[in-house]
Parts: C-alpha cells; sequence; structure tokens
C-alpha cells in the first residue's frame, strides 16, 4: 500500500514540482524498497532528460522570413485568381480532350462511306444463306438414298 | 512553440511557417477576446499536434536501440541521486534520448508532458493553448508520465541485467 502511494506522488505532478516533504517521503522509503527506489530512479531521469529537451533550442534559418513570406505571397495569388478560372486550370485538358473526340467523329460522320441500305442488307443474307446451303450439300444425302434407307429399314423389320 | 515539438530545424521552420500562413489567413476570426499571443498560441498547438499525429509513433524503445552515448549517459546517470550539471554534449544526448522516448508516446501525451514536466507549464494554461478540458490535460499528462517513467525503469532494468550477465 505504501509502495503504491509512493508511485502515486510520483505519477500525480512533475518530479521538480513536489514538495519537499513529498520527496522526503519518497527517497527514505527508496532507500527501504528496491521496487520504489528504481520507479524513482526512473521518475528522476525522465525529469532530467525532459528538462534538458527543453534547453536545446532551435534557430531559424536566416531565409526563414523570405521563404514564409514567399509562401504567403504564393498562397494569395491563388486564392486571388476566380473559381471559374481555376476550375478551368484543372479541367483543361479532360474538356479540350472531349472536345476533339467529338469534333473527330462529326468529321468522319460526313466523309467515312454511309451505312448500307436495307436492300443490300437482304442480298447478302441471301447471298450467305446459298454459300452455307451449298456448303452443307456435300454432306446431305441424295433423295434416292433417303428412300432405300428407309425402303431398307422397313425390310429389316419385316423379316424380324 | 514548434521547437517544443520538434527538433529538426526542417520540422521546426516546416511548422512556424504553416502557423504564421495559418494566423494569416485567419485573421478576420480574431475577435480581440483573448490576447493575441494566446491565439496565436493555440494555432500553434494545434498546427504542431496534427503534424506529430501524421508522424508515425515509434515502437517501444530497448537498450539494443540506444546509442553508445546514450548507453553512457544512462549509466552515469542512473547511479547518482543528485541531480548534477551536465556537460553540453550529455544535454545534446539526454536532449536525443528525451526525444526518442518521447516518441514512443501518442501526441496528445507528448504535448501534455513537455508543457508541464518540461516547461513548468500549468495545467490550465496547456488547456487554453491546446483547447482541452483541464480534466483532459492532467490525465494526458499523468498517462504520458507513467507511461515514460515506465519506459525508462525497463531501460534501466534491463541494462542491470545485462551487466549482471556479465559479471555472471
Amino acid at each position: 500500500m505504501k509502495n503504491k502511494h509512493i508511485i502515486e506522488i510520483l505519477e500525480n505532478s512533475p518530479l521538480p514540482a513536489l514538495s519537499d516533504s513529498d520527496l522526503a517521503t519518497i527517497t527514505s522509503h527508496a532507500k527501504e524498497c528496491e521496487s520504489c527506489e528504481r520507479a524513482y530512479q526512473a521518475a528522476r531521469l525522465s525529469a532530467i532528460i525532459l528538462s534538458e529537451r527543453v534547453s536545446v533550442p532551435v534557430e531559424p534559418s536566416p531565409f526563414f522570413q523570405t521563404r514564409v513570406l514567399a509562401a504567403w505571397r504564393e498562397k494569395q495569388s491563388i486564392e486571388n485568381v476566380p473559381a471559374w478560372s481555376r476550375l478551368w486550370k484543372s479541367t483543361r485538358a479532360l474538356v479540350s480532350s472531349m472536345a476533339l473526340t467529338t469534333a473527330a467523329l462529326g468529321v468522319l460522320s460526313f466523309f467515312a462511306p454511309g451505312v448500307p441500305s436495307a436492300g443490300e442488307d437482304t442480298a447478302s443474307a441471301y447471298s450467305a444463306e446459298a454459300v452455307l446451303m451449298d456448303q452443307q450439300s456435300d454432306d446431305q444425302m441424295s433423295y434416292e438414298q433417303v428412300l432405300s434407307t428407309i425402303y431398307n429399314d422397313e425390310n429389316d423389320d419385316d423379316v424380324r | 512553440m514548434a521547437n517544443r515539438f520538434f527538433r529538426q530545424r526542417a520540422l521546426v521552420e516546416e511548422a512556424a511557417q504553416e502557423v504564421f500562413l495559418k494566423a494569416f489567413t485567419q485573421l478576420d476570426s480574431y475577435e480581440g477576446r483573448g490576447s493575441m499571443e494566446g491565439w496565436l498560441t493555440r494555432i500553434a498547438t494545434n498546427t504542431c499536434l496534427n503534424m506529430v499525429r501524421s508522424a508515425k509513433r515509434r515502437p517501444e524503445l530497448a537498450v539494443a536501440d540506444l546509442t553508445d552515448d546514450e548507453n553512457h549517459w544512462l549509466d552515469t546517470n542512473a547511479g547518482h541521486t543528485g541531480d548534477e550539471p551536465q556537460s553540453v554534449e550529455d544535454k545534446v544526448v539526454a536532449s536525443d534520448l528525451a526525444d526518442r522516448l518521447l516518441g514512443t508516446l501518442p501526441a496528445e501525451d507528448q504535448v501534455a508532458l513537455f508543457m508541464i514536466d518540461g516547461e513548468n507549464a500549468s495545467v490550465k494554461e496547456v488547456a487554453e493553448a491546446t483547447g482541452w478540458s483541464e480534466s483532459k490535460v492532467k490525465v494526458r499528462a499523468f498517462r504520458a508520465r507513467r507511461k515514460l517513467r515506465e519506459t525508462m525503469e525497463k531501460l534501466l532494468g534491463s541494462k542491470a541485467g545485462r551487466r549482471e550477465g556479465k559479471l555472471a
């Protein structure tokens, strides 16, 4: 319970901000308790490194002011351009390519060969059918062959 | 202010530039109720906090990750009871170590711990700078203090373990 109390003191406020009585309690207990001694040492070292971290300043470069002013001017110039202009800048490539494609399609529709008429379609369909029929005719049986096959089958049935 | 959060000059300048730009653009929103300094501090704190948040949190520090200088610093300072003055080199090493340890904490915890324990700022001051409630500041600082102490204790423990291993 006493151990817990000391760790609570260490965690509740920064070590340098502890009162003398709190510090006395901690140090006297730490002498007797190994785990509290470890906790106290860790808290002490943590406090030292934090204070050293604060004491190391970073000086800005001599060009820092120029850099900030340049960034500010750039930001201002972007904000002063109207919204439609910014929109146009961002979509210019897309709109241009769409316009170009539309124009190309328009030109093609005027100068390219027209769509064949319905009559030509039928003729080509018939001619296709004729070609198919011609191809199939080699595989088809002649009328005599069909008749002879039928009669042969009937004769076979009669014999059975 | 940016110096509180970052040690690399490039990052400090980047944060400071962002703060100035934000302050210029949001100047209309300053109503003159509080001090100009307070208003700027709040912008700076939030800007830096966002930058810390976007940076990847480092995994927990182990003894193997420490540099020779950091190991030496811990060995020299762990045994002492008083707070002896640090040499310039030691100050840099301690500061590096603080940076590495702070980097393992969440951004909010880093801010609370750094301002309260490092800069002796009051809970109220931190609350004003960050816009958090005072209880949130207290909780963050408490958690961060505990985590930092535990990490440091682990480091010291494993160093002692290694020393004992070598002696055996």
